[in-house]
């Protein structure tokens, strides 16, 4: 009966909203969205809630102003751990909550947000409500139900094979040992810094590794949605090589590049020149051929890359959980759990 | 736009100069050879770095009492600028101003500023009459967290934002007004998030991460000068020393400090050169030891300089 939330307060906020026309989203949004998920967990029979402190202060926040009929009665603890702004807090604090018996997780971030949750929450599920700006893991979602799900879960009144997806992610290996992963995609990019971390200029892309993609993502799962849509069941990845601008006439000419036109980011929409394509198996590892380069892991620059490196990026089944809201709330129904006769 | 190695070498040539001109104008501080008040730098290089390294001539940049950072990354001269703190004839201000009013109309640097807040309307008049003047060029505010608590802050913003001028407003958020802390003087975090208010972008980014500054700065200066009207870019970073010289910082811990040392942009930039092999180690050190030497020239310059006489005590006060 226990959940637990995670929230980004710099999630939203980034280069993109100078460099595309992506959503500002305020800590005091964060704030109402927190009291409408903790509402929906507490009606869903939740008895404590765990929130990840932050320098932002969501918790106290959020618990601020409760008035007339929407009290808070259940519990709510902040999790006892030290914050440094920085994203490994929500790593060290999912894995927390997993210790202190956490069922759900509730997370309100981007897919860079996700991702580092992930890598911290074992097989704890995760309910991610998105709050930033590439949001293919996370799903635009309002609260209320997003708590509601997530308590549906955290509770066990919905089972887990009704309730939850378990994701497919990628895993970084550099100079043979597994650094780190990512959800969606991890993107080659001909650059040498990490610098503000967004990806925007398309020009600098040479190879994309996904695990998914559709027509109606945005981000760099738009390119792959275009191409060769994979959906979150399905087993495969994809591999895609992407053209230099020098190369780009000349093959056009051989016929050889597709121009593939997807919504990279909000508000951009980009052609990306496509030298190939694979799929790629379960357990599958593709070498990254471009070095030195910088590897974006779900929209964001995180792995530098040396001229002597070498790395390679495996497709692998064990993603995290993740909750199915619209198929919980319909087997919720189903069970009668909203009728009380 | 990439950056080639003889362009990041720039960029940390720079952090190194303000760097160590800054420790230089600390110790003789802390030698009673240096009158009056010195707010340091120290921490913050990679903000004004990154963001001047995009500018052009014509561009103005509006400063703040910790301005030394802001006025050599534009170009000021580190001789003239190290006479003016030491009160010396050969400075900006003939040794009359000090610190705190370090100016260079020919640099579009117009100046230090020992009000808090008072650049801002500053930089927006600039950003008004480069429009008007269809001058092309751009306006940057440099300000800190609790400068954005001030009049002149929204009054600035909402001005710029109605004109749509090309002013580009930096905020160094270095969590602290004087010796108050952000937490105790604003109920926000990302003051970023006051940019919607008066309807501009506002955006955040890792003020010790000088590629970091550099990106962003790139894209709003290329998005004012084109026209795009203002934007608001806060730069999270730390001031390593006090408010001041002398300022005991009791109001901040050990480890505070320490875990932002951490940060340091200096060494952070150095090491990322070396692991991309745009750098060796010896040119690292090559460009510390020039540099040391132009700041060594620079306080053997300001020392020989002679103090302003007494002539000089009504000068330059009143116009005309």
């Amino acid at each position: 009966m226990i959940a637990g939330i995670i929230a980004n307060p710099a999630s939203g906020k980034d280069i993109r909203r100078l460099v595309a026309h992506a959503t500002v989203f305020d800590n005091l949004e964060k704030v109402n969205l927190i009291r409408r998920i903790l509402l929906g967990l507490q009606a869903a029979g939740v008895q404590r809630v765990w929130v990840m402190p932050d320098y932002f202060n969501f918790y106290e926040q959020a618990l601020d102003f409760f008035i007339g009929e929407n009290q808070l009665t259940m519990e709510t603890k902040l999790v006892p751990m030290k914050w440094n702004a920085c994203q490994e807090d929500s790593q060290f604090a999912a894995a927390k909550m997993a210790e202190l018996g956490v069922r759900c997780l509730i997370t309100l971030g981007g897919d860079g947000t996700n991702r580092v949750v992930a890598k911290g929450a074992g097989d704890v599920p995760i309910m991610p409500v998105s709050t930033g700006t590439n949001n293919v893991f996370s799903v635009m979602l309002e609260g209320t139900l997003a708590g509601l799900a997530a308590g549906l879960v955290a509770t066990g009144v919905v089972e887990r094979e009704y309730s939850l997806l378990r994701t497919k992610k990628l895993i970084i290996h550099l100079n043979g040992k597994a650094v780190d992963i990512a959800l969606i995609d991890a993107v080659v990019l001909e650059d040498q810094f990490i610098g503000s971390r967004a990806i925007w200029n398309m020009g600098k892309v040479r190879q994309i590794v996904a695990t998914r993609g559709e027509p109606f993502h945005i981000g760099i799962a738009a390119i792959v949605g275009a191409l060769h849509p994979i959906d979150m069941r399905a087993a495969e990845g994809i591999n895609l090589i992407v053209a230099a601008s020098g190369e780009q006439m000349l093959d056009q000419n051989q016929g050889s590049i597709i121009q593939v036109k997807a919504a990279v980011a909000p508000g951009l929409i980009r052609s990306i020149p496509v030298r190939s394509h694979e799929l790629m198996s379960p357990g599958q590892k593709v070498t990254v051929r471009h070095r030195p380069c910088v590897i974006a892991l779900d929209g964001e620059r995180e792995i530098i890359v040396g001229p002597d490196d070498c790395c390679e990026i495996e497709l692998a089944q064990t993603g995290p959980y993740v909750v199915d809201y619209k198929r919980t709330l319909k087997r919720a129904a189903e069970k009668g759990y909203f009728i009380n006769r | 736009m990439a950056l080639n190695k003889e362009q990041m070498l720039d960029l940390y040539r720079q952090m190194r100069t303000i760097r160590e001109f800054e420790e230089t104008v600390a110790n003789f501080f802390s030698q009673g050879q240096i009158p009056g008040f010195v707010h340091l730098y120290i921490g913050e290089e990679a903000v004004a770095t990154g963001v001047c390294a995009n500018l052009e001539k014509q561009d103005y940049i509006a400063s703040t009492h910790r301005g030394h950072g802001h006025a050599i990354a534009r170009g000021a001269s580190v001789n003239k600028m190290m006479a003016e703190i030491f009160g010396k004839i050969d400075g900006f201000c003939k040794g009359k101003g000090g610190s705190m009013h370090i100016a260079d109309i020919e640099l579009g640097f117009l100046g230090a500023n020992g009000i808090v807040g008072a650049g801002l309307p500053l930089a927006t008049g600039a950003g008004f009459a480069l429009k008007y003047m269809k001058k092309n060029g751009v306006a940057i505010c440099f300000f800190g967290d609790a400068a954005s608590n001030r009049g002149t802050f929204h009054e600035s913003l909402n001005m710029a934002s109605i004109q749509k001028l090309p002013v580009v407003f930096v905020n160094e958020n270095n969590g602290y007004g004087i010796s108050m802390s952000q937490a105790r003087h604003q109920n926000i975090k990302d003051i970023a998030d006051r940019a919607s208010a008066y309807g501009m972008p506002g955006v955040v980014v890792d003020g010790n991460d000088v590629m970091a500054v550099y990106e962003a700065a790139e894209e709003a200066v290329k998005r004012a000068r084109a026209g795009g009207g203002p934007i608001l870019i806060e730069c999270k970073t730390y001031r390593h020393h006090g408010h001041f010289e002398g300022d005991p910082t009791v109001y901040r811990t050990d480890e505070e400090v320490n875990a932002w040392k951490a940060k340091d942009p200096l060494p952070r930039f150095a090491s990322r050169l070396q692991e991309m092999k745009m750098a060796t180690e010896a040119e690292i050190k090559q460009i510390d030891l020039e540099v040391k030497k132009i700041i060594a020239d620079a306080v053997e310059y300001a020392q020989k300089s002679p103090v302003p006489s007494q002539d000089e005590l009504l000068t330059d006060v009143y116009c005309n």
